[in-house]
């Protein structure tokens, strides 16, 4: 029922349609004045305002308007078109027309907003902007969006406890599974936790109970050592190839290798605080609970296993697969702070949270008293905000240029947690926490605030820019660190803590991905974090069809936060691949025939395999040469559009006629 | 139509590419930062299609200067970017040939948070235009030479 | 079809913010969703709002095209103005009882042309701005309303019959009564949603008595601009306020009103409205009194030191009392904790109280979920799989079960979909 027909554009009936945008255009833009212009337009049937034209009512005068004026084009002026574009072009096909008879005219982002200093010019730039997208809709085709069939086959990049949920969730819908993971180990970060909060429940029992979901299920395949190394394609069709290192001993070995192995490096589990075996196991029950060489810092020397000396080979191998989406959760590491900053790596009794972690659960039993490096600890410092909510002119960037600006969610919380469960165990030692603010956000995470305020914790507030500082305390004084600082809860009073042992709540940082970023072009916040295309609208996908984020490779988030978002992106995996084909946007090359002559011309400067070759053909009983555009291959660059000699090539919804209309209109001189 | 009796202000062009330049004109949007308001940006999938003929035709019609916001590494389209930096270079060429000042056409890449690079370039095509002048002045007076 | 009874793959109860996203995700993956949604439109809270954080979109911008979606979705029905009576298990499905309120508007008739609502003479608080401005009782519930149909308040209607003799197409109905609808499901998801904490609550913050101390939802309303006055005045006596101030964690973080835990949003909208006010009254002094600025989500932090960047003051204190002076001006007793915790009095022009969240509703009796004491929806499992509930097959979501805001919402909805979609498909495999 859509109308195939292709007026001509002195038959066009337009309907053109300008937002208020709740004020967010209307505050800066004379929306009337340029409606009022626009029915000056010759091929303009109407112009009208609304409050919101994406709301429900909005869209229904839309497909009224087109329904009882006959309109058989559309122009509406709004906010971007990467919001609302493809809503309204719902509206139109309900109105039916072809939904390729729509043009999205960006007034918000690049009008009002940017010109609120000048609302006269903004209000012509709207008119001008206005009459460029009237001349594009009078030159509109209609368009059929491309099916393609989807493969349903989901790849999941990384093994920690987001990529695990999405997974699994994934697989409930029935959809085949591949999850890969750069370590030979499952688990990820929370495999490193002791206790969580608000259950109290122990990390690794947690985990391993969706490890072992994951594992079970027979949708889900697990390739452990395992990266991306090359995709091509697009949604519902990447080709991708992944490279898997070997774990170096089998089940045969494995075992005698791990005793026999003598070659130790520090252990990255316990972040440096003990050393592991370079064939190892990153920690009791983990999976698979085959040991796995440490390639990095294997030295190559044989090992005698039962007599015989046998040298570790990584035996790589690559594979390829045909993938439908893919699910991005890469993970965090905590923020390493430069040595000397808070005494970190200068002065053995500071560490950071997650170290301190690991130190309490490495301890041999309840020993009755807590000692760090030997000596008995009787008082805490912990400091917050250690890497996040760094200031502009006040904390040094980071190596890579950025601002740790961003608070990092969950640090406040888990220190809380842990100083908690510190004092149950050992009530007798004194904790200092210096904080800006106490940020116990969650429904479950004030009461650990309200708890260690019982249990006596001290608390000291600093300002942002005013952080404490750790430093050696003078030979023969009772304690060996000295946090100084000032207080704002007692008015900015100088103090000077004595400390056994100071806990650095260190935020969060993504784990470098550049390699993906460049491979998948998607893109990264200011933050370094990997970026949604809108926090609100689509939170969990990329600007690339088919590829969706996960946990805290997109943002700091605690466990339930990335569990949520891995859901949700398992949501999005689903709606894309349940029906077994995809649509995608029409916007590939289309050869005029009449105009080709088979100059090649196009082939070329073609990047894209069997995107446009040349065919032979009959025309007018003689054998020529013809372009011929395989749609699905075409990925409507353009290239080929610049380098025909006989502007036989457009691309579909972009031809180069078209923004000559549009350049025509934006010369015109506008009386307003 | 009527000219308008306000100051004739120099017209810039932005052809600004989905997935850099116009998604970063998006996010100066959202910063609510400033610009002038003689910029006319249109977005493109890239800009690789547009031959030399479409720029030397835009400046005849009385465009002052295009800024060609395309996303460089970060292109999605393999080769558009080097396609679009030969279409721009032969661009140049033409351009000398017929008198335009080369200062008109501005290749830059633009990234989806570039929102200083954005203003950088928009503020610099500014000041070059209030520098040059009109196009069809220019265009003109080499009419004149011949 | 008999319109008494229904099957559907999913119901969605609630058709807020995170309600409509789990049927749009579910409807999106080709199962069948009935969404129950106990007002007159489908919207919540969300479409109250003025602009929303951190990126400063207008709130309709985002809910309307998503209200839209799910009316447009041909895999959802919307069951507008209807209330879950009861839940009752029915294999590894269940079947739901609903009330569906009378109108007294014909529904499949009404096209929301409003003439009916030109022609009433009643006004009444409207509801949709707090009752802070005024409606008619016979009304389409606000402009952007999904369904976009009339629904009349037979409580103030005087049956004078204007409203049926202007509606072009006879749908008001004054007969009309309560129906009962039968819904077979699979799978059922509870997303009530949240209430604000009641501004009355606190007898030191004046119990809701002073006139010119108002809640943040009200804020919100003065900030939309689709509010009652468009522009942002006194209460008390329509002066535009010359200095406001904000007092935070007034409803959370406070034992004595039983409300201990964070609210979470507070914070954020606090500092978002703020600026909105320093947009639309450039020459106001805005304070913020806070104990703990907590702006922990993306793009927050940022947010928060843009703020500080524009002028607004914000003060490390405890509001200990708020009362107000003989020209009604509200006046704070804060501590000033960052200058030697001395006690001060402060005369400001308005008072905002930042309110908490509490939930809505507690869906304990009728469908067996475990609450936690507050009436929030407690998790069996809140890391691994927070949207589900002690009951098989009933997931819960966004602010049911827990403070949240929007975009922590949103993923808990998708996620809960998600859930619920591979309850579906391991209940029809057998497994």
């Amino acid at each position: 029922m859509t109308e195939k027909t292709n007026p001509k554009p002195e038959e066009t009936k337009i309907g053109v349609y300008v937002c208020y945008c709740g004020g967010n255009i209307s505050d800066v833009v004379d929306v009337e004045k340029v409606a009022e212009k626009m029915r000056e337009h010759p091929n303009v049937t109407i112009a009208r305002t609304d409050m919101s034209m994406c709301s429900d009512a909005g869209q229904s005068i839309v497909e009224n308007d087109i329904k009882e004026l006959g309109l058989n084009r559309v122009v509406i002026g709004a906010c971007a078109p990467s919001l609302h574009e493809h809503t309204f072009r719902g509206t139109v096909a309900r109105g039916g027309l072809n939904p390729y008879f729509f043009h999205h005219v960006g007034l918000r982002e690049q009008d009002s907003w940017v010109h609120s200093n000048n609302p006269g010019g903004a209000t012509e730039k709207a008119i001008r902007l206005m009459y460029a997208g009237i001349a594009k809709a009078n030159l509109l085709k209609p368009l059929d969006m491309i099916k393609l069939k989807a493969e349903r086959h989901a790849l999941v990049i990384g093994g920690g406890v987001a990529g695990l949920r999405a997974a699994y969730d994934i697989a409930g819908r029935g959809i085949n599974v591949t999850l890969i993971e750069k370590t030979p180990f499952l688990g990820g970060r929370m495999a490193q936790l002791e206790t969580v909060f608000p259950t109290g429940n122990n990390a690794r029992e947690d985990l391993h109970s969706l490890i072992n979901e994951v594992r079970t299920h027979p949708l889900i395949t697990i390739h452990t050592l395992s990266e991306l190394v090359n995709i091509r394609g697009y949604i519902g069709n990447y080709d991708v190839q992944i490279r898997s290192q070997s774990r170096g001993v089998s089940g045969d070995n494995a075992e005698a290798a791990l005793a026999a192995c003598t070659q130790e490096v520090p252990d990255d589990f316990n972040y440096g605080l003990t050393k592991r075996k370079v064939v190892y196991r990153a920690y009791e029950g983990c999976f698979p609970s085959t040991p796995a060489v440490d390639w990095e810092h294997y030295d190559g020397k044989p090992i005698e296993i039962d007599g015989q000396k046998v040298i570790f080979e990584n035996k790589k191998k690559t594979f390829d697969l045909r993938i439908g989406a893919i699910v991005i959760a890469t993970g965090f590491q905590p923020y390493e702070p430069p040595r000397g900053d808070y005494g970190y790596d200068e002065l053995p009794e500071v560490v950071t949270l997650p170290q301190f972690i690991r130190h309490m659960g490495l301890r041999d039993g309840n020993v009755g008293e807590l000692t760090w490096k030997g000596h008995p600890v009787r008082d805490i410092a912990a400091i917050h905000c250690v890497g996040s909510r760094h200031l502009a002119g006040v904390h040094e960037p980071q190596p890579d240029g950025i601002l740790n600006n961003y608070c990092s969610r969950v640090c406040c919380t888990a220190t809380l947690h842990q100083v908690n469960e510190l004092l149950d165990e050992y009530p007798n030692i004194n904790v200092y926490d210096f904080y800006e603010d106490i940020r116990t956000y969650g429904l479950e995470h004030e009461s650990y605030y309200t708890e260690a305020s019982k249990k006596m914790v001290r608390f000291l507030r600093f300002h942002g820019d005013q952080r404490p500082e750790v430093v050696a305390a003078p030979e023969g004084d009772t304690h060996p660190v000295l946090v100084k600082g000032k207080d704002y809860l007692t008015n900015g009073l100088e103090v000077e803590v004595p400390v056994d042992l100071v806990i650095l709540a260190v935020g969060m940082v993504p784990r470098p991905v550049d390699d993906l970023v460049d491979m998948m072009k998607i893109p990264k916040g200011d933050d370094r974090f990997l970026l949604e295309v809108h926090p609100k609208l689509r939170p969990v996908e990329t600007p690339v069809p088919g590829i969706v984020l996960a946990g805290t490779a997109q943002s700091p988030m605690n466990i339930q936060e990335s569990c949520n978002a891995a859901s949700a992106a398992a949501a999005k995996v689903a709606v894309l691949l349940a029906a077994g084909q995809v649509e995608l946007d029409p916007y590939v090359a289309n050869v005029d025939l009449d105009k080709c002559e088979g100059t090649g011309a196009c082939i070329e400067v073609c990047e894209y395999e069997d995107a446009i070759v040349l065919e032979t053909m009959t025309v007018e009983g003689k054998e020529v040469q013809r372009a011929v555009v395989t749609p699905a291959n075409c990925s409507g660059c353009g290239n080929c559009v610049s380098a025909c000699p006989h502007h036989a090539i457009d691309v579909q919804g972009w031809e180069v006629a078209h923004y000559e209309a549009m350049v025509d209109a934006i010369t015109m001189e506008v009386e307003i | 139509m009527n000219e308008t009796t306000t100051t004739k202000e120099p017209k810039i062009l932005i052809l600004a590419t989905l997935s850099g330049g116009y998604a970063g004109a998006d996010y100066v949007g959202q910063q609510h930062l400033n610009y002038s308001t003689n910029t006319s940006i249109l977005p493109v999938r890239c800009p690789s299609m547009f031959s030399t003929e479409f720029y030397i035709k835009a400046f005849e019609k009385g465009i002052d200067g295009i800024i060609v916001m395309y996303s460089g590494t970060d292109s999605p389209f393999k080769g558009g970017p080097e396609r679009t930096a030969v279409m721009v270079d032969q661009t140049y060429k033409k351009m000398g040939e017929l008198g335009i000042n080369i200062k008109r056409l501005k290749l830059a890449a633009i990234c989806t948070v570039c929102k200083k690079p954005f203003l950088k370039q928009v503020n610099e095509m500014n000041e070059t235009l209030n520098e040059i002048g009109f196009v069809q002045d220019e265009l003109a007076d080499q009419g004149k030479d011949k | 079809m008999d319109e008494n009874k229904l099957k559907a793959d999913a119901l969605v109860v609630g058709g807020g913010i995170a309600g409509m996203q789990s049927a749009l995700d579910l409807a999106d993956q080709g199962y069948q969703v009935i969404l129950v949604e106990k007002e007159p439109s489908i919207g919540g809270k969300m479409i109250m709002l003025s602009k929303v954080f951190p990126t400063l979109d207008c709130a309709s911008c985002i809910t309307t095209p998503k209200m839209s979606a799910v009316a447009n979705n041909k895999n959802i029905r919307i069951l507008s103005y209807s209330e879950i009576q009861s839940i009752q298990k029915n294999g590894s499905g269940f079947i739901a009882n609903v009330l569906k309120k009378p109108r007294f508007v014909v529904e499949e008739t009404c096209t929301g042309c409003r003439l009916c609502e030109y022609a009433c003479p009643v006004d009444i608080p409207n509801p949709f701005d707090l009752n802070i401005g005024a409606i008619r009782a016979v009304r389409v519930p606000f402009s952007t309303a999904v369904p976009q149909i009339a629904v009349l308040d037979m409580d103030n209607c005087i049956l004078c019959g204007k409203c049926a003799r202007a509606c072009p197409v006879d749908s008001i109905d004054f007969l009309q009564t309560e129906k009962e609808v039968e819904i077979e499901v699979d799978t059922l998801i509870i997303a009530t949603g949240f209430e604000t904490t009641p501004i009355d609550a606190k007898k030191e913050y004046g119990n809701g008595k002073l006139h010119n101390v108002i809640d943040g939802l009200i804020m919100e309303r003065l900030l939309a601009p689709t509010g009652p006055y468009a522009r942002v005045i006194r209460p008390g006596d329509g002066k535009e306020p010359e200095s406001i101030a904000y007092v935070q964690c007034a409803g959370s973080r406070d034992e004595t009103l039983g409300v201990p835990y964070c609210s979470r949003i507070c914070c954020m909208y606090a500092i978002k409205q703020a600026m909105l006010i320093a947009g639309s009254l450039p020459m106001a002094d805005i304070t913020i009194y806070y104990m703990d600025i907590r702006t922990f989500g993306k793009g927050y932090e940022q947010f928060y030191q843009n703020a500080q960047a524009m002028g607004i003051e914000f003060v490390k204190g405890k509001v200990a009392k708020i009362s107000e002076d003989e020209n009604q001006n509200p006046v704070v007793r804060v501590e000033l904790i960052d200058e030697n915790s001395q006690i001060i009095e402060r005369t400001h022009d308005m008072i905002v109280l930042s309110v908490g969240m509490i939930p809505k509703y507690n869906p304990s009796q009728v469908y067996g979920v475990n609450v936690d004491e507050f009436g929030f929806v407690k998790s069996p499992t809140p890391n691994l799989s927070s949207t589900k509930t002690n009951q098989p097959g009933i997931f819960a979501t966004g602010a049911s079960t827990g403070p949240m805001d929007i975009v922590d919402s949103i993923n808990s909805a998708s996620a809960a979909a998600s859930s619920a979609a591979s309850y579906l498909e391991s209940v029809r495999n057998g497994k």
